[in-house]
């Protein structure tokens, strides 16, 4: 230590004028999931960022490879692991137009109303996560609660909360429960309700607007051509919807609403999020008045669809039909295919090779969130560290399904 | 060439070839039961019908027949073509064949699969056949639906022990007489016969007989179902989890081409099957062949021995090296003992060890000794590859090892390598002799009279652990593919023999299979030749 | 989906172009990686393409049935036209040399990361790429884990696993899936064979 009554000129007082480099991640509560981003700081102003993801890697598309076309569906659940239903149907439609085959009238609003639901289910954890990494933890845990509904009538319909793997190749495992209507009815004006209430608490607020407002701006060309796609596309004001521009299933006889920003803030972000949970529930509604009451749920093929259990145990023909979808897969034709639907976070792709047996040769899974967290590099460069944490979480990057 | 058209597809066909036969040839799949290429035409399971066209200018052969009306909810009179079963049909210049494209024969498909598993027992997950039967795989294809029949099957014996080696299940028989046909006419003891008519049909074997022959097991191979199942395989192995490798067969020099069905897992072979080929076993192997798979894990050496005693492969290096080390003072008191039961990769290491760079002069060929053949297969010289030893030897041809043990009795040498474990002769004159010598140095797969009386034992790979090339008594040499991978510390013998030459101090460049058989001549590595036994032969190699 | 893009495709290079199809209602054109940027180019910017929306960039292995081995597959999409093609082209040798073509990140942003995921899978090179490192394993990681003779059982702890008995192994002797096709367990052992 020098001697503080040493005179010391002013030339001579160095300051550090290197950046400093600060890790955020990837075990950090604002990390959604595990994402590592290098910082390189002057002050508080971001001067470089280096997003670094991978740590949820699972190695899903290798597994794809070693297994058969129906076993893929637990992995496409643990993809976006908030709104797994949607990446069940996404996989179902991709195969199924690999095969040529449309499921029946009632399997397709099913799917459907499954979808919305899922959707209801991301965008609020997305904005409750959001507001929690805020400080804002009541609207976080209202958000909860509300999907603890939505919960309930998965467990009903499909057994499990959260990854149901409920999709199959030509229509679901199962057909809707005997009071599926009425639990769904019941359930959204209440989830509503909870979001009313978060909104009330969230949008009057001067600290949260000011957090939100002007902050990680993405301008139009820039997140077209970065890939971007659904909620953070929309918002930049770019109005593609996959359901509204090419619709799949059902949507085409449903009315909505595509919200679409201004700016391309975290605060239109935040907002179409909020204002497409009202749209999906409209969607919802619609769904369930015009879905039938009966009819089959599965097509009625031998070569994609298991037989009846009853059937496998007594006729020598069930028994067939099952030892060759179980052990054999799907014999899906050889060829390739890219189907994309709209998932929570934009459009989901599955790009499927096929060699005509029943193991796919390649089955890609194009994230909609790996696009999105190629552009906060560039969002957050120039902002502050208190920044990153509303950016990224308007982003809603999913780490199983940016990792894969 | 004379060629017919199939669903608009011309192909050719030589004379006297059946529909069925052409489009095997051309690799188009007629779904067909009773039919082989090996055996004599029965059509008796009509899976293989197919439309003929008339020729141009006559009617086409019309059959009256009644259809079911949907709207009128009643049968109508109708004609349809009559179907000829293609296995019987002989070709025709100009031919026109519809196979898939007429829905008349798509309609007799799924009929036939429909009655053909009408009593059919649901056995799938305790059957054998799961996986590769044809039942499964028909209905797939062309039935895919129900049957319509609401009644009880019918009940016939299950689990009926033919023989020693087969179990006959009268329930999943579809009656092709395949295995009647294959008893009579290639293994020439018609032992099996059908008894009783109609839906109670079943095998049975002559009163008084078993199902003995020396090819039993080719009539499990034969049979499209689950009737018929090998005593040795049931139970096993579920088929999806086999990898097949094409290897040739080692049980006699007739080399019958195979596939060693093995499981990747565990690292276990479970069966040979026949591989096709019309030049050295046509479609089939013999009992003892088929079972030979067993020598890959049976009697197996799995360490080095060094007196006896169990040393690891590197000891057992150290040992010889120190054993041998006389060697390099006399050259011609060094003994060489090739084998016939080892791959030409392996042959050729040790007779350039031997020629090129110990100097030995004197070679002997040891192998099992000589048993029972027949006209079929089976050949009397019990190794698989006699011929290429004598090839690669050249001149002078390597002497029998009943020279070898008197010419030790007269005291002619103090050294012997050997490759192999069997010897023709009796094992215990040759032990004592053996044992007292200097130096015996044994590279062998399994436990026999050569690896008891020697004083080294290095372990080597068994056939199906390794790339080789054998040499079958016609004179064609076959590649056989690895299989498993080497059990214990075992290494190819010609790895070894590359070892036991550093350690003796020559200087042995082949570091891969690639390099040994590099260095070999092309008859010897199979690429040259009418029937270089690969299936692709002419690819690459792919080096190591 | 209309052919309207393939035709103009064709016309614009020609021999370029070596093969199209619309399987399953999908436009693709296989296309001479020489061109892989110029032909990118082209798509956004011609107005009668204008792909403004870059969708995916990826790769399949056809090791054993092809050479080139690695097919690299492009999607992009037109916002205003909503027309879509998928671009394929085809490098690289049984080894994996030669697996190299230009990055199409000048052309869109957001081959960025699409392009790192590619090079980290496959071992494609993207030339021209300002920041080609892995993206989705770890730096350390030796080896391309999506191409088909990389065995799916393989592990590269960073830790070593200690060697105590019972440690549960990734795989038992009669676990994991095993019947996947046969052509992809591609046992390249270390040692000589």
């Amino acid at each position: 230590m020098e001697p503080l009554d040493r005179d010391l000129e002013e030339g001579l007082l160095e300051l550090p004028s290197e950046p400093m480099m600060l890790n955020m991640g990837p075990s950090h509560p604002a990390m959604h999931g595990t994402v590592r981003i290098v910082l390189e700081l002057s002050g508080e102003m971001i001067q470089k960022a280096d997003v670094q993801i991978g740590y949820l890697h699972r190695g899903f598309e290798k597994m794809c490879e070693r297994g058969t076309w129906s076993q893929i569906f637990p992995y496409v659940d643990r993809c976006n692991y908030v709104s797994p239903m949607l990446n069940n149907v996404g996989f179902a439609l991709a195969v199924e137009k690999m095969l040529g085959v449309t499921v029946p009238e009632r399997c397709q609003y099913y799917r459907v109303v499954l979808g919305e639901l899922a959707r209801l289910c991301d965008h609020m954890i997305c904005s409750g996560a959001m507001c929690m990494e805020l400080g804002a933890f009541t609207p976080f845990l209202y958000f909860a609660r509300a999907r603890e509904i939505i919960w309930d009538i998965f467990e009903e319909e499909t057994g499990a909360r959260v990854t149901h793997s409920f999709g199959r190749v030509g229509g679901m495992a199962s057909p809707p429960s005997k009071f599926f209507k009425e639990m769904v009815r019941a359930g959204v004006p209440r989830v509503l309700e909870f979001i009313n209430e978060g909104e009330k608490l969230l949008l009057k607020n001067r600290i949260f607007l000011d957090r939100l407002e002007g902050v990680g701006v993405m301008p139009k060309e820039d997140a077209l051509a970065l890939g971007w796609t659904g909620i953070v596309l929309r918002a930049s004001g770019v109005p593609y919807d996959v359901r509204r521009a090419h619709p799949y299933l059902v949507y085409d006889r449903m009315e909505f609403d595509v919200p679409v920003g201004t700016t391309g803030d975290n605060y239109d972000r935040f907002m179409c999020r909020q204002e497409e949970i009202r749209q999906t529930a409209r969607i919802i509604e619609q769904a369930l008045d015009q879905m039938p009451d009966e009819g089959p749920i599965n097509i009625d093929d031998p070569r994609i669809i298991l037989p009846p259990k009853n059937e496998v145990y007594t006729t020598i023909e069930a028994t067939i039909q099952h030892f060759k979808i179980v052990m054999e897969g799907i014999k899906v034709p050889a060829g390739e295919c890219y189907s994309y639907t709209e998932a929570g976070n934009g459009e989901l792709g599955f790009y499927l090779v096929s060699d005509g047996s029943g193991t796919p040769y390649r089955c890609r899974i194009r994230p909609p969130c790996f696009a999105t967290t190629q552009g906060l590099q560039q969002l957050i460069t120039g902002l502050m560290i208190p920044d990153v944490v509303p950016t990224f979480g308007s982003l809603n990057m999913i780490g199983g399904e940016c990792d894969h | 060439m004379a060629t017919i058209k199939i669903d608009g597809r011309e192909i050719p066909f030589e004379q006297g070839d059946t529909i069925i036969r052409a489009a095997h040839r051309a690799g188009i799949d007629i779904p067909h039961y009773c039919w082989h290429p090996g055996l004599s035409v029965a059509a008796n399971c009509r899976m293989c019908l197919v439309e003929v066209l008339p020729p141009p200018g006559r009617p086409a052969m019309q059959l009256d027949i009644l259809r079911w009306d949907a709207e009128k909810k009643d049968y109508v009179p109708a004609r349809k073509p009559k179907l000829i079963p293609s296995c019987q049909q002989a070709c025709a210049p100009g031919m026109e064949v519809l196979s898939e494209s007429s829905e008349h024969v798509e309609e007799a498909r799924a009929a036939v699969q429909e009655l053909l598993l009408l009593n059919h027992p649901v056995d799938c997950p305790i059957c054998d056949q799961a996986g590769e039967c044809r039942l499964q795989d028909y209905w797939l294809e062309h039935q895919r639906t129900g049957k319509r029949m609401k009644q009880e099957v019918v009940h016939k014996p299950k689990g009926v022990v033919f023989g020693p080696t087969i179990v006959y299940d009268a329930e999943r028989c579809i009656i092709c007489t395949r295995c009647v046909r294959f008893t009579a006419e290639v293994a020439q003891d018609p032992v099996l016969s059908v008894r009783e008519r109609g839906n109670l049909n079943e095998i049975v074997v002559s009163p008084g007989r078993e199902l003995d022959h020396d090819y039993t097991l080719m009539t499990e191979h034969v049979c499209p179902v689950g009737a018929l199942t090998s005593s040795d395989f049931r139970f096993k192995a579920r088929v999806w989890f086999l990898r097949s490798a094409r290897t040739v067969c080692q049980g006699c020099s007739t080399g019958c081409n195979a596939y060693l069905d093995y499981d990747p897992r565990s690292n276990t072979p479970h069966r040979h099957r026949p591989r096709d080929n019309e030049a050295v076993n046509k479609y089939w192997m013999c009992d003892e062949g088929m079972l030979s798979y067993r020598r890959a894990v049976e009697n197996r050496l799995l360490s080095g021995l060094v007196g006896g005693e169990e040393a690891s492969l590197d000891d057992a290096l150290e040992a010889a090296k120190d054993q041998l080390a006389g060697l390099k003072d006399d050259p011609s008191r060094v003994a060489i003992v090739l084998s016939a039961q080892h791959s030409n990769e392996d042959n050729f290491a040790l007779l350039k060890l031997g020629r090129t760079f110990i100097g030995a002069k004197d070679f002997y060929v040891s192998g099992k000794p000589l048993g029972r053949g027949d006209k079929i297969l089976m050949s009397e010289d019990k190794n698989p590859n006699t011929r290429g030893v004598m090839q690669l030897a050249g001149s002078p041809a390597p002497k029998p090892i009943a020279a070898l043990l008197d010419a030790i009795k007269a005291g002619k040498y103090s050294f012997v390598i050997a490759l192999g474990a069997d010897i023709e002769v009796d094992t215990q004159n040759a032990k004592s002799a053996l044992s007292k010598l200097k130096g015996v140095v044994t590279m062998a797969a399994h436990d026999g009279a050569l690896v008891q009386a020697a004083h080294i034992v290095l372990a080597a790979c068994a056939w199906a652990e390794t790339d080789g090339t054998f040499v079958n008594k016609q004179g064609l040499s076959q590649r056989s593919e690895r299989a498993l991978t080497p059990r214990g510390e075992a290494r190819p013998a010609w790895e070894l023999v590359a070892r036991l030459g550093k350690e003796l101090g020559y200087a042995m460049t082949e570091k891969t299979l690639a390099d040994v058989r590099r260095a070999m001549a092309p008859e010897a590595r199979s690429e040259s030749g009418p029937n270089a036994g690969r299936a692709d032969a002419g690819k690459p190699e792919v080096s190591a | 989906m209309s052919k309207l893009v393939l035709d103009i495709l064709k016309s614009r290079f020609g021999d370029d172009v070596l093969e199209t199809h619309s399987q399953f209602g999908d436009d693709t054109a296989v296309v001479n990686p020489a061109k892989w940027r110029e032909i990118a180019q082209f798509l956004r910017d011609d107005p009668r393409c204008a792909m403004n929306m870059f969708v995916d960039i990826t790769a399949v292995d056809w090791l054993g049935q092809r050479t080139p081995r690695f097919e690299v597959v492009l999607h992009v999409h037109s916002l205003d036209k909503a027309h879509r093609i998928r671009l394929k082209a085809r490098v690289g040798d049984d080894e994996g040399n030669g697996a190299e073509i230009e990055s199409v990140f000048p052309v869109w942003k957001g081959a960025n990361w699409f392009e790192r995921e590619t090079f980290d899978m496959f071992g494609v090179v993207f030339t021209g790429h300002p920041d080609l490192r892995r993206i989705l394993m770890y730096p350390e990681f030796k080896g391309h884990p999506l191409r088909k003779d990389y065995p799916a059982q393989k592990i590269q702890p960073l830790i070593e696993l200690r060697d105590v008995p019972d440690r549960f192994g990734p795989f038992g002797a009669d676990e994991g899936m095993s019947f996947g096709r046969q052509t992809h367990d591609y046992r390249r052992d270390e040692e000589t064979n």
